[in-house]
C-alpha cells in the first residue's frame, strides 16, 4: 500500500500488532479508563473537602457573627448624689462603699421612668421587672464610670446599658415567646416591652466593640463577656514563644546542620526531635506543670508559663522546617563562600541562613500559628481559670493571671447560658482571623525573601 | 618522577606548592596515593585523568577544602612557599584567601555583581574604605574580562548573568582576595564553546600574576592552556611534566593510552 489514507478506514496494512493507530486496543482502553477513574476520585475528594470547609465556615460564621452585634438600652440616668455618695465629699474611696446593687437600682429606676416618658405601655410589669431587662453588668460599668469621675454625681448622663442576655437573644432569634414563657429569667411580657422600646428607639442593636475589649463575664451575663483578656494573654504568649523558640530553634538547627559532627549522638538527637514534634500537646502541659510551676515556682495561669510550655511544643516544629531549609541551600554556595576564605560561621550567617530565611520564617510562623490555637497544655497550667482583670503591661504582666483565645473558646462552650454559644463561635472567628493574618504574613515573607540561585 | 625538564624549569621558575607523599582517604577508601608534585609559580598546571582518578581530590587538598568533608583524611606534606599548609597552626580561612578556588559549576552568591566580588576583600579586611573597595572590584572585574559587560549593572544580581559571565564573575571573586594560587576545578565544563574560549584566554592572562592549577576533562583544553600537565590514574600521579611532552611523547603507557583514548 503506497497511498497514505488519512482516515485509516482502509485498516492496518502492516505492523507487528496488526492494529490501526486510530482504533485503540484493549490495553489502552483499560489504561485510559483507570486514569479517568483516578481523576474522578480526586475530583470527588477535593469536592468533599471543599464542602466540609464551606459547611464549617457557614456554621461558624452564622453562629458567631451575632456576637459582634449587641443590644443596648440607651437611657438618661440621673446619678442621685444622696444615694451614691452618702457622705457627700465626692471622695471615690467613700463612694466605693456603694455596691453595684445601688447603681443597679438607679438604672432600673431610670429605665422605668424612660418607659413612662416615652409613653410605652409596660403591661403588668413592675418597675423591678423592667429593671431586669438591663444587664447586671451595666451597674458595674456605671459604678466604674462614676468612681473614675466623681463630678458626674448629681448630673443626668446618657447611659448606654447592655441589655440582658435574654433580650439580646430575643432580637437575635435565640429566644422566642415560647421559650421565654418557660424561662424564669425572663418573660414574654418583657420581650413585648423590648419590642415596643425598640420601636421607640430606646433599645438599639449595634456593633459591639466590647466583644474584643471586655473581660470574661460570669455564667449569667453572656452579654457582657468579651475577649479582651484572652487576646492579650494570647499575644503575650506568642511574644514569649517568638522570643524563645525562634532564636533557640534556629541556633539548634544551624548547629545540628552545619557544625555538629555526624555521629550516633546527633542521629539520636535528630530522631528525638522528629518524635517530639509528634508528641501530643497535652504531654507538654504536664511537663510544664511539673517543671515550671511545681519546681520552678512560677505562678499558675500566667502567660509566661503558657509561653514556655508552647515554646517547648513549638521548638521541634521550628527546628524541622529550619533544618530542611538549611539542607535545601545548594552546597555550591557553601563551597563558594569557603573558597574565598569565609569562616564556617561567616558562611552560615552571610550566605546559608539568608537563603534559608523563607523556610525558617514560614516554619516559625506556622509553628506560632499552631501554638496560638493550642488548648490542651494550657488547661493543665491553669489558664482555663476565670480571669476578670486584665494582666498588666509586660514584663510584669507576663506573670499576671490571664486567659488565652482557644481556652476561652473551650471555657465558653462549657457554660450553661445559650448566649455563650454565640460568644464561643464569635471567638472562633477572632481566632481564625488571627491565624489567617499569620499565615498571610508567612506567605508574604516567603515571597519577599525567596531568591533563585 | 625525576623529569629533567622539570628540574630545568625549576631554575627559571620557583616552586610555589610542593606536595610530598600525599595520601587521601575517604573513610576506608584510599583515594589518593603517594602524590608528589611541585607546582610552579606563574604557570598553568593542568591535572588530567579519567573520572574518579583523584585529580579533583588533590586539587581540593591544596586549599584544604577537603576539611569540609567529614570522612576525608589527608596525610603527607603540602607546602606553600615552604610552609606546611596542614600544620596545626594554619587557619584554613587564611590559607583559602591565599589560594583561591573556582568551581565546576558557576556559583555566584545570590547577591549583586559588586557584592560578589567585594565579599572576599570585605571579610578579610583588605580595603580601608569604599573607594578602595570600588577600585578592587573594578580591577578584578577587568582582570576577569567582565568589566565592560557589567560596569553599568554592578548592582544587579550576579545570578542573572549568562553561564560564561557567571564563571568569569566567580574568577573575579576568587582573585579579589589577591591570592597567590588559583585553583580551578573543571571551570569550563558547564560552559558553551564560546564562553570556554573566553575563560581559557583569561586563564592564560592570569598566569602572569598567579600560579594557576586547573583540573580538566578536556585534553584539548589542557594542551591549549597549560605549561605543565599531571596525569592521574586510579589515585596515582602517573606522569607529570611539560604539557608538550605529555601529549606528544608520554613515558608511561597508561598516559599514552589515556591520551589516545583507550582508557578513561
Amino acid at each position: 500500500m503506497t497511498a497514505i489514507d488519512p482516515t485509516g478506514a482502509a485498516g492496518p496494512s502492516s505492523g507487528v500488532t496488526g492494529h490501526s493507530l486510530f482504533a485503540p486496543d484493549q490495553r489502552t482502553n483499560a489504561r485510559n479508563a483507570s486514569e479517568k477513574r483516578f481523576r474522578a476520585y480526586g475530583v470527588v475528594a477535593i469536592t468533599l473537602a471543599l464542602l466540609a470547609l464551606l459547611w464549617l465556615l457557614i456554621s461558624i460564621f452564622s453562629a458567631g457573627l451575632p456576637a459582634f452585634r449587641q443590644t443596648f438600652i440607651e437611657i438618661p440616668v440621673t446619678l442621685d448624689a444622696a444615694v451614691l455618695d452618702k457622705a457627700g465629699h465626692g471622695d471615690p474611696k467613700e463612694m466605693a462603699s456603694v455596691t453595684t446593687i445601688g447603681y443597679g437600682k438607679q438604672i432600673a429606676k431610670a429605665l422605668a421612668e424612660e418607659v413612662k416618658a416615652k409613653g410605652v405601655d409596660a403591661g403588668t410589669l413592675t418597675d423591678k421587672e423592667i429593671g431586669e431587662m438591663v444587664s447586671e453588668d451595666s451597674a458595674a460599668n456605671l459604678r466604674n464610670m462614676v468612681l473614675a469621675n466623681p463630678k458626674l454625681l448629681g448630673t443626668t448622663v446618657q447611659f448606654q446599658a447592655l441589655a440582658n442576655g435574654r433580650i439580646d437573644g430575643y432580637f437575635k432569634g435565640r429566644v422566642t415567646m415560647e421559650t421565654a414563657a418557660r424561662d424564669k429569667n425572663t418573660s414574654p411580657e418583657k420581650l413585648m416591652l423590648a419590642d415596643k422600646l425598640r420601636a421607640a428607639g430606646v433599645v438599639v442593636m449595634k456593633f459591639n466593640p466590647g466583644f474584643l475589649t471586655m473581660t470574661d463575664a460570669s455564667d449569667k451575663r453572656p452579654e457582657a463577656a468579651g475577649l479582651g483578656v484572652a487576646i492579650i494573654g494570647s499575644l503575650y504568649m506568642m511574644f514569649v514563644v517568638l522570643c524563645l523558640a525562634l532564636p533557640i530553634g534556629v541556633a539548634a538547627s544551624v548547629y545540628l546542620e552545619e557544625f555538629a559532627p555526624k555521629n550516633r549522638w546527633t542521629d539520636l538527637i535528630e530522631v528525638n526531635i522528629a518524635n517530639l514534634a509528634a508528641v501530643p500537646s497535652i504531654v507538654y502541659g504536664i511537663l510544664g506543670l511539673g517543671i515550671f510551676i511545681n519546681i520552678g515556682g512560677l505562678p499558675r495561669s500566667a502567660p509566661i508559663v503558657g509561653g514556655l510550655v508552647l515554646t517547648l511544643m513549638t521548638l521541634p516544629r521550628i527546628i524541622i522546617p529550619t533544618r530542611a531549609a538549611l539542607k535545601a541551600v545548594p552546597p555550591s554556595i557553601r563551597d563558594a563562600a569557603l573558597g574565598v576564605g569565609a569562616s564556617k560561621l561567616q558562611t552560615v550567617t552571610h550566605h546559608v541562613l539568608p537563603l534559608a530565611m523563607p523556610g525558617v520564617l514560614t516554619g516559625t510562623i506556622i509553628g506560632l500559628a499552631q501554638a496560638l490555637g493550642e488548648t490542651a497544655p494550657l488547661l493543665l497550667i491553669g489558664m482555663v481559670a476565670f480571669v476578670k482583670d486584665f494582666p498588666g503591661a509586660p514584663p510584669s504582666g507576663l506573670f499576671d493571671p490571664s486567659s488565652a483565645l482557644p481556652v476561652q473558646i473551650y471555657n465558653w462552650t462549657q457554660r450553661g447560658d445559650p448566649g455563650f454559644v454565640e460568644r464561643a463561635s464569635g471567638a472562633i472567628i477572632v481566632l481564625l482571623a488571627f491565624l489567617i493574618v499569620m499565615n498571610t504574613a508567612a506567605i508574604i515573607l516567603r515571597r519577599k525573601y525567596e531568591r533563585r540561585w | 618522577m625525576k623529569d629533567l625538564r622539570l628540574e630545568r624549569d625549576v631554575q627559571t621558575s620557583t616552586n610555589k606548592i610542593e606536595a610530598r607523599k600525599v595520601q587521601v582517604y575517604y573513610g576506608t577508601n584510599h583515594a589518593l596515593k603517594d602524590v608528589d608534585v611541585d607546582i610552579l609559580d606563574k604557570t598553568v598546571t593542568a591535572f588530567i585523568g579519567p573520572s574518579g582518578c583523584g585529580k579533583s581530590t588533590f586539587l581540593r587538598c591544596l586549599n584544604r577544602m577537603n576539611d569540609t568533608v567529614a570522612s576525608a583524611r589527608v596525610e603527607g606534606i603540602i607546602t606553600l612557599e615552604g610552609e606546611n599548609i596542614y600544620d596545626a597552626r594554619v587557619d584554613p580561612v587564611q590559607l583559602r584567601a591565599k589560594i583561591g578556588m573556582v568551581f565546576q559549576k558557576p556559583n555566584p552568591f545570590p547577591k549583586s555583581i559588586y557584592d560578589n566580588v567585594a565579599y572576599g576583600p570585605k571579610i578579610h579586611g583588605l580595603t580601608r574604605n569604599k573607594a578602595e573597595l570600588d577600585e578592587v572590584v573594578e580591577g578584578c572585574l577587568r582582570k576577569a574580562a567582565l568589566w565592560n559587560e557589567v560596569k553599568d549593572r554592578l548592582q544587579s544580581p550576579g545570578t542573572g548573568l549568562s553561564g560564561g559571565q557567571q564563571q568569569r564573575l566567580c574568577i573575579a571573586r576568587a582573585i579579589a582576595t589577591s591570592p597567590e594560587v588559583l585553583l580551578m576545578d573543571e571551570p569550563c565544563s558547564a560552559l558553551d564553546p564560546i564562553a570556554t574560549a573566553q575563560v581559557e584566554e583569561l586563564i592564560d592572562e592570569l598566569r602572569s600574576q598567579f600560579s594557576v592549577v586547573i583540573v580538566t576533562h578536556s585534553m584539548q583544553q589542557a594542551a591549549r592552556v597549560s605549561q605543565k600537565t599531571a596525569f592521574f590514574h586510579l589515585g596515582h600521579l602517573v606522569e607529570y611534566g611539560e604539557t608538550g611532552t605529555i601529549f606528544t611523547n608520554p613515558k608511561d603507557p597508561r598516559t599514552e593510552s589515556y591520551i589516545t583514548g583507550r582508557i578513561g
